[in-house]
């Protein structure tokens, strides 16, 4: 149920449905009670009419025809008898329901005066509501008794009504599928536009036709996609002016130490330079995020690991790797070499050393790295993926970087549709593992792009 | 001869590189007046001609007044940048370029090479490893058959394999991407280029000091066997043969593409 209203177009048809229906109940009490109403009137009247005209037939004839007479005028819900005393007495169950039957009696018949017409029970004692006595005096002091069973009620006209209410609920259903199919298809080509906005690269702009309001909302978002255009176009190249503007700089200061005498000194300002321009690297790499142009290919990642792992290995880490080759996925190599790299040397600044594992396991590509270090705290291996956080206590200064690795990494490997999670081993040290899909299966959707 | 303000040439000051013959003449385009000098200081400190030019209108200028041997030529320049001044160039002349481009930019790599760059330098370069490159470019096109016009379109392909000059890369037979190291990729150049002889390690690690900035840390055994590792998946040792006591032998047959 709760599924089912969640689309505009089953809420509106819900509440139309419920709407049309209290009205159409409310309408439908209404007019039955006039109905009624009406025809108990009409009733009366007949009624009142039937039992004056038995009293003046009664009237008109002999008294030893009376009774006779009385008898052949009765039928159907009226019973008249003639007799010297009256059966009826007043009161009794359902006496108020017979009251406007005497106001009738009088009106129509001004000659019997008050005391002259009694309505009520019989007196007999039996009080039955459905049952109505009702005497009228004639001038000779006798009396006419007709007794009279309630008036039935006139069977509501019930399966017309359901018929008309299922008719008018049908309709109401498809005119309100209609009405918001219309309303919603924009929404759905608003959707459609944000999603494409943010993969692609190209300007989406969303027809602005349709009823007003859903004109104004087109062209409020087509101003804001190119707001947003804007803003990242802004972004991208101070991006590119930064980077230049600070590479410039950094590329005079290493040429310079050519000049230098090779020695301690030489060497400290060198690997100064390695360390900004690691960093520099690192900041417009997350900053540019998934701005990135780089073509979706076929990969083996066991060869690309395998580099990563020697060029470790060569610089004096302590690196193993072992795994089958090939492992193919599909991706963006500079981004996967990024992202392997930053946990590789994470492993090895802060756990020592780097045991690198891969297999294929399913459909996806697992790559394993575990250092022997002091791990991390339970309650802060979320936080270990946040740009800009150094985990203090196991990770300091000394080490250099700035808290990006693990948060370009995360990016990255997200980005190809894979999932990365930390965890502590039992026998010490932190396990990083990376799952990618491997070539073959589906490729990344377009969103976590 | 005339030079324009801006623009100076620095003259051979005996370096051992290329002392037998005239010294080549490289033509440094950077808008940075410092880089410019301290490029030119380096280069010129390790035996080559340098000229300097500020931006393509200096760059055509320096070109009409002397021959060059190779353009180093940076991506960001004012008024017309790097690109399009490579395509000109590689419309009027056959002259080897090698692009300045931002470090990590995939992109500005690719294009650069495809307007007809014979090689790239991310920015900010090791000077040594510019000096690497300008010295295997131009000893590429010393080569006897080699054609002007970078290295667009030129490929190796030998055993299911084809070795992308161009984009520096290797791919398999269904056209998967396989990591080489820097390392690894100039060896295998070294291979492919010289297939079914033997190649003494000597003569690798001389090929290889041409074209990589800091030489090998490692041995040429110890290279062998990671490029071993990515090329001969499965055991199958049939690429790269040892020849006992006198170095390695590439098997496979190579063409040219």
């Amino acid at each position: 149920m709760r599924r089912w209203l969640d689309t505009l177009t089953n809420r509106t048809i819900l509440l139309l449905l419920i709407g049309i229906g209290l009205v159409h109940l409310a309408s439908l009490y209404a007019y039955q009670v006039a109905l009624d109403h009406e025809a108990s009137a009409a009733g009366e009247a007949r009624l009142a009419d039937r039992m004056l005209t038995i009293k003046r037939a009664v009237m008109s004839v002999r008294p030893e025809e009376r009774e006779p007479v009385a008898h052949e005028l009765s039928g159907g819900a009226v019973e008249a008898h003639w007799s010297r005393t009256e059966h009826a007495a007043p009161g009794g169950a359902g006496s108020a329901d017979w009251e406007p039957l005497k106001r009738k009696l009088h009106e129509m018949a001004p000659e019997l005066a008050e005391g002259q017409v009694i309505v009520g029970s019989s007196r007999r004692g039996e009080s039955d509501p459905h049952l109505a006595f009702v005497s009228m005096q004639l001038p000779d002091s006798s009396w006419v008794n007709v007794s009279v069973f309630s008036r039935l009620n006139p069977p509501a006209s019930s399966h017309g009504a359901i018929l008309s209410t299922s008719l008018m609920a049908l309709g109401v259903v498809g005119l309100s599928i209609l009405i918001m199919r219309w309303i919603t298809r924009p929404l759905s080509a608003f959707a459609d536009a944000a999603q494409r906005l943010y993969s692609g690269a190209e300007h989406v702009p969303v027809r602005e036709d349709g009823p007003r309001e859903v004109r104004e909302l087109a062209s409020a978002f087509n101003g804001m996609q190119d707001r947003i255009r804007r803003l990242i176009d802004d972004r991208t190249q101070a991006l590119a002016a930064v980077s230049h503007d600070l590479k410039t700089p950094l590329t005079r200061l290493r040429l310079k130490t050519e000049g230098m005498a090779d020695g301690a000194e030489a060497a400290g300002i060198r690997s100064d330079l390695d360390e900004m321009e690691e960093m520099l690297d690192q900041t417009l790499t997350y900053l540019r995020g998934d701005r990135n142009d780089e073509a979706v290919r076929r990969i083996d990642l066991a060869a690309l690991i395998q580099t990563l792992a020697d060029e470790a290995a060569d610089a004096g880490g302590q690196v193993t790797a072992a795994g089958a080759s090939p492992l193919i996925v599909e991706g963006r190599m500079l981004a996967l070499r990024r992202a392997v790299s930053n946990v590789l040397q994470n492993a090895l600044k802060y756990g020592g050393r780097a045991d690198v594992a891969w297999s294929r396991e399913g459909d996806a590509g697992v790559i394993r790295i575990c250092d022997a270090g002091p791990g991390i705290a339970p309650e802060d291996i979320d936080r270990a993926f946040q740009p800009f956080v150094r985990l203090e206590g196991s990770r300091n200064r000394e080490t250099g970087g700035f808290g990006l690795g693990l948060a370009i990494a995360r990016s990255v490997i997200l980005g190809h549709g894979g999932d990365i999670t930390l965890a502590n081993r039992a026998e010490g040290g932190l396990c990083v593992r990376m799952t990618l899909p491997a070539a073959g299966a589906p490729p990344p959707s377009p969103e976590t792009l | 001869m005339m030079f324009l303000a801006g623009m100076t040439l620095v003259n051979n000051a005996g370096g051992d590189a290329f002392a037998s013959t005239a010294a080549p003449h490289v033509l440094v385009v950077d808008d940075d007046a410092q880089i410019r000098q301290l490029v030119a200081r380096f280069l010129k400190d390790n035996g080559l001609r340098v000229s300097l030019a500020r931006d393509g209108l200096e760059m055509m200028d320096a070109m009409r007044a002397a021959h060059v041997d190779l353009v180093v030529l940076d991506l960001m320049l004012p008024g017309r940048n790097g690109l399009e001044l490579c395509r000109d160039l590689r419309r009027e002349t056959a002259t080897p370029v090698i692009m300045l481009t931002a470090k990590g930019d995939d992109t500005d790599r690719i294009v650069g090479l495809e307007v007809g760059a014979d090689d790239y330098v991310a920015k900010p370069f090791n000077p040594r490893e510019l000096l690497a490159r300008i010295k295997a470019v131009l000893r590429r096109s010393a080569m006897p058959g080699a054609r002007g016009g970078g290295n667009a379109g030129r490929a190796y392909q030998f055993d299911g394999w084809t070795l992308d000059l161009l984009r520096r890369e290797l791919t398999d037979a269904e056209g998967v991407l396989v990591d080489l190291s820097g390392a690894e990729y100039d060896l295998l150049l070294s291979f492919v280029e010289s297939a079914n002889r033997v190649l003494s390690r000597d003569q690798l690690l001389e090929s290889a000091r041409n074209r990589t900035a800091d030489g090998f840390d490692r041995s040429i055994d110890v290279l062998v066997s990671r490029l071993r590792r990515k090329i001969e998946r499965g055991g199958d040792a049939s690429i790269i043969k040892t020849v006992r006591g006198a170095g390695y032998l590439f098997m496979p047959r190579v063409t040219a593409r």
